[in-house]
């Protein structure tokens, strides 16, 4: 890796290890992982199932804190941050999009997305202004009191897509986003990632999928905890 | 962060987290809701005795000893009073004869007798004989009119003083004074209309259902020898203490009984003090069992919300990783959860300060007591079942607060 990457880093893993005690029995999910990721970056994280992806991005989401190694974001170190100002970095610098939606059933769309900057403590004007901003933005506007189960999964996925922008975080995290829809609604989530990252946002995803990867402009594949291979793409599809 | 807002949106949380389990919610709310109803309850009752108390307190007198053939409260030796003599009017004469100048002593009879006025009657009115010093005794004057006079007892006059709910119920809109009622077979005048004490006591005499006439008047025409016994007031009035009082009435009363120093007195003497062990002690057993059936029913009923609360917790552990893994910190789940469960109890609070209000306008109407809601009342009940909300939710909110967001958001 050259050193222009260190400069515009968003975010700098050295050494990241993950292992799992399970009895006696340990499991490293992540064995010495090294990885710079800049601004503004389009990146695909594959592998074979159990190559620890999901731990690599639990990691880079905050959602978990390595073993031993470090970890900066945005210049900031994460281990030794309670769990607090975990949350607090969670809210505020980045925004997760799951394989299963995972939006909060009872509550309607707006309040859906609104929830970020409710935690965040922003005034309830703002976050009106700013949750319907996010809502436009992924073409829902007229969706606003539904609830989730009213949606389809592509819909749904939009909503997941308007909950992580709407604190404009520095990263977006989707951990297989298109695993759970067909491949025309699939494709539809990735043309809405695409826009986000031409419009300057850095992504994140985890995929099994080359054509969804195609998408990405460059490819980190895992293998057993490890990175086998760190590859610049086209990002050919982002453009077709 | 900004608590307002935290407040806000929990409990805006919680209302939907309730609203979306309807009858779960209700069930639970019931021990909660019999738990408040049991704190209202014992607490209005509480105050209706403490003012049926202090309304008899009143009327009794807290400076006056009464010389009567038997106590006031007889627990169970009955027999050993049942076979005392009579008081009769003219031992309450020498009394007064020997506590001239130093004590008012002012004797009376009752009995029951119908009323009539006209078309309009009022059945078993307590009649009461007695003199015009009556009201140094008791505090209550006439409203209007005027009370009995020395004169009316000297001559046996047919004067009546009537209480309030009688001239209400007799005359109506008709002014009382002046005119002629039946009591029994006889005819009596209206002198006098008593000022309204506000009716029942707790099983106690209604004050404002009474009639007074002289003592002369009350043995000429009702004194058959069964009603000859005789109630003694006697106030001090150059007398320091109630003790003394006390003392001197029993010897005085010795004297005029002949009683040998080794015999015991074939009388009582009654006192505020004599009703006040009692009364401590009803009071007592009704907060008691109050209590007892408060903190069971609330106990109860808090264990319920918790039951609830942890499975509310674990039906939304998803919910929770969804929650933490875009922010919420482990204080906004906890505040989560407690207002959850406070505003489930709440919700039972505020049920059973309704059911409390119609059981106390149900006690009201009877007539057993004055019973009302107070405010203090719905106030305490309020934060009680808040603070109960608040007990019950703290475990399984703690709980919810300290899930991982890795495992919560994998949980199924
Ligand atoms: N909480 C855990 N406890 C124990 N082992 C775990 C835990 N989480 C993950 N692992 C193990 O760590 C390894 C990496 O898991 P991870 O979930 O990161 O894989 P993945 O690449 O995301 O796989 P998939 O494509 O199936 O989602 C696996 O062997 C997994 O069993
Ligand atoms: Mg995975």
């Amino acid at each position: 890796m050259s050193n222009s990457y260190h400069r515009n880093a968003v975010l700098a893993l050295r050494d990241v290890v993950k292992t799992y005690e399970m009895g006696a029995e340990k499991v490293h999910a992540l064995s010495g992982v090294s990885l710079d990721i800049n601004r503004n970056e389009y990146v695909a994280i594959m592998g074979p199932s159990g190559s620890g992806k999901s731990t690599l991005m639990n990691i880079i989401g905050c959602l978990d804190i390595p073993t031993s190694g470090s970890y900066s974001l945005d210049g900031e170190m994460v281990a030794n941050k309670s769990e607090g100002e975990l949350a607090e970095i969670r809210n505020r610098m980045i925004g997760f999009v799951f394989q299963t939606f995972n939006l909060i059933p009872r509550a309607d769309i707006f309040h859906n997305v609104e929830l970020p900057l409710v935690y965040g403590g922003i005034p309830k004007a703002e976050r009106r202004q700013r949750t319907e901003e996010a809502i436009e933005q992924v073409g829902l506007a007229d969706r606003m009191k539904h609830k989730p189960n009213e949606l389809s999964g592509g819909q749904r996925q939009r909503v997941a897509i308007a909950r992580a922008l709407v604190f404009n975080p520095s990263i977006i995290l989707a951990d297989e986003p298109t695993g759970n829809l067909d491949t025309k609604t699939g494709e539809e989530i990735m043309g809405m990632f695409d826009d986000l990252h031409a419009a300057g946002q850095t992504i994140i995803l985890v995929t099994h999928e080359d054509n969804i990867a195609r998408h990405a402009n460059r490819a980190i594949h895992l293998r057993d905890g490890k990175i086998e291979r760190d590859v610049v793409t086209s990002g050919d599809a982002a453009a077709a | 962060m900004n608590t307002t807002l935290d407040i806000v949106e929990s409990f805006k949380i919680a209302w939907a987290a309730i609203i979306a389990n309807k009858a779960r919610g209700a069930l639970t709310t019931l021990g909660i809701i019999i738990g408040i109803v049991a704190v209202t309850t014992t607490m209005t009752a509480f105050n209706g005795m403490q003012s049926s108390f202090s309304q008899a307190a009143g009327a009794i007198g807290v400076d006056v000893v009464y010389v009567s053939r038997m106590p006031w409260i007889v627990m169970n030796d009955f027999f050993d009073f049942r076979n005392r003599p009579n008081l009769n009017i003219s031992e309450a004469q020498q009394l007064e004869k020997a506590f001239e100048g130093r004590a008012i002593v002012n004797p009376s009879i009752d009995t029951r007798r119908d009323l009539r006025f006209h078309s309009r009657t009022m059945e078993g009115v307590s009649i009461i004989g007695t003199t015009e010093k009556m009201p140094i005794i008791t505090n209550r004057m006439p409203e209007y009119g005027r009370f009995l006079m020395e004169f009316d007892v000297r001559y046996k006059k047919n004067a009546a003083i009537i209480g309030y709910e009688v001239a209400e119920d007799l005359f109506g809109s008709v002014n009382p004074l002046n005119k002629e009622i039946n009591i029994g077979r006889y005819t009596f005048r209206v002198a006098g209309v008593m000022e309204e004490q506000g009716g029942n006591t707790l099983g106690g005499p209604n004050f404002d259902r009474q009639v007074f006439i002289p003592i002369s008047t009350f043995i000429k025409s009702f004194g058959g020898r069964r009603f000859m016994d005789v109630d003694i007031a006697v106030k001090a009035s150059a007398i320091s203490t109630l003790d003394d009082l006390e003392y001197e009435v029993i010897g005085e009363m010795r004297k005029i009984r002949k009683l040998r120093p080794t015999e015991p007195e074939n009388f009582s003497i009654n006192k505020l003090d004599s009703l006040l062990g009692a009364f401590n002690s009803i009071v007592g057993a009704v907060l008691g069992i109050g209590l007892l059936v408060t903190s069971i029913a609330l106990f109860v009923g808090g264990i319920g919300v918790m039951n609830i609360m942890f499975v509310s917790v674990t039906e939304r552990t998803r919910e929770i990783g969804i929650r933490k893994a875009i922010g919420a910190k482990r204080r906004s789940i906890l505040m989560q959860f407690l207002f959850e469960s406070a505003t489930i109890c709440l919700l039972g609070g505020l049920i059973g300060i309704l059911i409390s209000a119609g059981l106390a306008a149900a006690i009201n109407a009877s007539g057993m007591m004055p019973a009302s809601l107070s405010p203090g009342i719905m106030l305490a009940s309020i934060i009680v079942s808040v603070v109960v909300g608040v007990f019950a939710g703290l475990v399984p909110a703690f709980k919810g607060a300290r899930l991982d967001p890795i495992d919560a958001l994998r949980y199924e």
